[in-house]
């Protein structure tokens, strides 16, 4: 089981190269999750909901669910655990857009030292916690399907 | 004071105490403890940042430099220092093949820095040295860039930028990373780099950068945050101390509550009914954050933090795992009020986010014990937070 996670933490690094629609990413389509899911032999589980499921993905320390609405498009995604999974597979094309406000907030003079939040209409990305456990979520808050709300992802 | 550590070090002699180890240890009493101030340096010129200095010396040897401006950081562990800021060669850690071993870490301000594990002999404040692996911040190790690095981020570059030369990282664990690095090649901190080109690697857990405080030969058991409270309208600094080990005993302030913290850090907030489950309390965040749509947001560029029109009492529970409880007051000002009177250190400073984070306005007025995991006090056995 350690190989096999091993391996699939290695094409999630990989992935970049190979993969340019890369492991369900914020705004995409679920249906190349599975095929993705299958090359990265992931430890999953999917919790089932009305309006939306939660794909879970455990390895190396790192717990990431995938919020999928009820058709086929990912709106959220969570992370936490030791580490910090490659944002750039998880967000897509909105990783630019949280790279920049990044960015933006190291720049800041002075510097502040508060949790990483962006808000725009577009995108809502926060990162808090402190060794051993880091947390992070980014979400499109203009696709969340009706029922949720945003502290209900977690 | 000085007077009262020289005797309680005699009284350790006698006793044989200290040496808590793997074992969870006995009884620790102070090791010493380090001067820590806001407001009183032109390297941590952030508001609320608390600062110290560490001095690292090459290992076995008188070779050392004292670096000042180290963030004093309850949320991380492990000691990082800027390599532009480092003058004494430390010993680089090498994984069996003999390749550099270097990390990211990753901090919640969503900052990242990138370098090299040394070996360093530390010494805190007047207490022994210990030799810890530490992170050496480079963002040019193993052949890697700002942009361009294992961390898939931009990873820090500038002590001044930073605000600082490096962080002191005492919070409530042993290691940064602990058993998942250890038997995991791809947990995202630790890597080993050669001819320009970087994997992930298993790391052992001794070979991980280590908080230095729970390598001490006594007062390993955790610290001990004391600073003076502030006027509403703040103040230019503050000074206090960080004191090496946990003896209420010995504290003018014993706490009166003392919460286990999760497996994770985290401890529980419950404010105006709603339950935050992931609290984090940290004396390296600079103001007090969480949610609460009723208080009026600063504009830009004061956003994220809050602007009410008159200073707010509020007050939440933090609580324990497992139990221990404490009703925490606290208050919230004008944040462009605030920064109007140029102060450096606020006890109201509060800004919005979709959890707790009690940062810096907590600490003030207070004395906070950490207890870093498996290393047992008269508070009990860490990790957890006492006040």
């Amino acid at each position: 089981m350690r190989v096999l996670i091993c391996a699939a933490m290695l094409v999630m690094v990989l992935a970049p190269a190979i993969l340019p629609s890369a492991w369900g990413a914020l705004g995409q389509s679920s249906t190349t999750v599975e095929d993705d899911r299958a090359k990265l032999h992931g430890v999953h589980q999917r919790r089932g909901g009305i309006s939306y499921s939660i794909d879970t993905i455990t390895v190396a320390g790192l717990e990431i669910n995938e919020y999928v609405s009820s058709d086929g498009m990912v709106f959220a995604v969570v992370w936490k655990g030791t580490g910090v999974p490659d944002l750039k597979l998880l967000l897509g094309e909105y990783f630019e857009a949280y790279r920049e406000e990044v960015a933006a907030a190291r720049s800041r003079k002075p510097r502040v030292r508060e949790p990483f939040r962006m808000k725009s209409d577009r995108l809502i990305v926060e990162r808090v916690g402190h060794s051993r456990s880091l947390w992070g979520r980014a979400y499109l808050p203009s696709q969340l399907p009706p029922g949720i709300r945003p502290e209900d992802i977690q | 004071m000085k007077r009262m550590r020289v005797v309680v070090a005699f009284l350790c002699l006698l006793a044989g105490c200290g040496g808590g180890g793997d074992d969870g240890g006995g009884f620790t009493s102070s090791a010493g403890s380090i001067p820590i101030s806001v407001g009183t340096s032109s390297v941590c010129v952030t508001i609320n940042e608390l600062c110290a200095s560490v001095t690292v010396c090459q290992p076995g040897t008188s070779n050392c430099q004292t670096i000042s401006d180290v963030l004093v950081d309850v949320g991380s562990v492990g000691l990082r220092v800027f390599g532009s800021r480092l003058s004494v060669p430390l010993t680089q850690t090498v994984d069996a093949q003999g390749r550099a071993i270097g990390e990211c870490t990753f901090f919640a301000d969503g900052s990242t820095s990138w370098g090299p594990v040394q070996i360093a002999d530390v010494v805190l404040g007047d207490a022994p040295a210990v030799r810890v692996p530490m992170q050496v911040i480079t963002p040019t190790f193993g052949g890697q860039s700002v942009s361009s690095n294992p961390c898939n981020d931009t990873v820090d570059s500038d002590p001044d930028a930073a605000s600082l030369n490096g962080i002191l990282g005492i919070g409530l664990f042993r290691q940064d990373c602990g058993s998942v690095c250890a038997v995991n090649s791809n947990n995202t901190l630790y890597f080993s780099c050669q001819a320009a080109s970087c994997a992930g690697a298993v790391v052992s857990v001794v070979d991980q950068v280590q908080n230095p405080v729970w390598l001490l030969p006594s007062g390993n058991n955790g610290v001990v945050i004391t600073l003076p409270n502030v006027p509403e309208s703040g103040a230019p600094s503050v000074t206090g101390s960080l004191i090496l080990g946990i003896d209420p005993a010995a504290s003018t302030t014993p706490p009166s509550a003392v919460l286990p913290t999760n497996a994770n850090g985290f401890v529980t907030t419950v404010y105006k009914g709603r339950t935050f489950a992931q609290s984090i309390i940290d004396s390296g965040s600079n103001a007090l954050f969480f949610p609460d749509a009723s208080l009026a947001g600063c504009p830009m560029p004061l956003d994220p933090f809050y602007c009410p029109p008159n200073a707010l009492h509020l007050s939440a529970t933090i609580s324990g795992t497992g139990g221990g409880q404490a009703v925490v007051p606290f208050q919230v000002a004008n944040t462009q009020l605030l920064v109007d009177t140029q102060n450096s250190a606020y006890n109201n400073l509060g800004g919005d986010f979709s959890t707790f984070d009690w940062g810096l306005p907590f600490f003030l007025g207070r004395t906070v014990f950490v207890g870093i995991e498996g290393q047992s006090s008269s508070l009990g056995t860490g990790p957890f937070f006492a006040f």
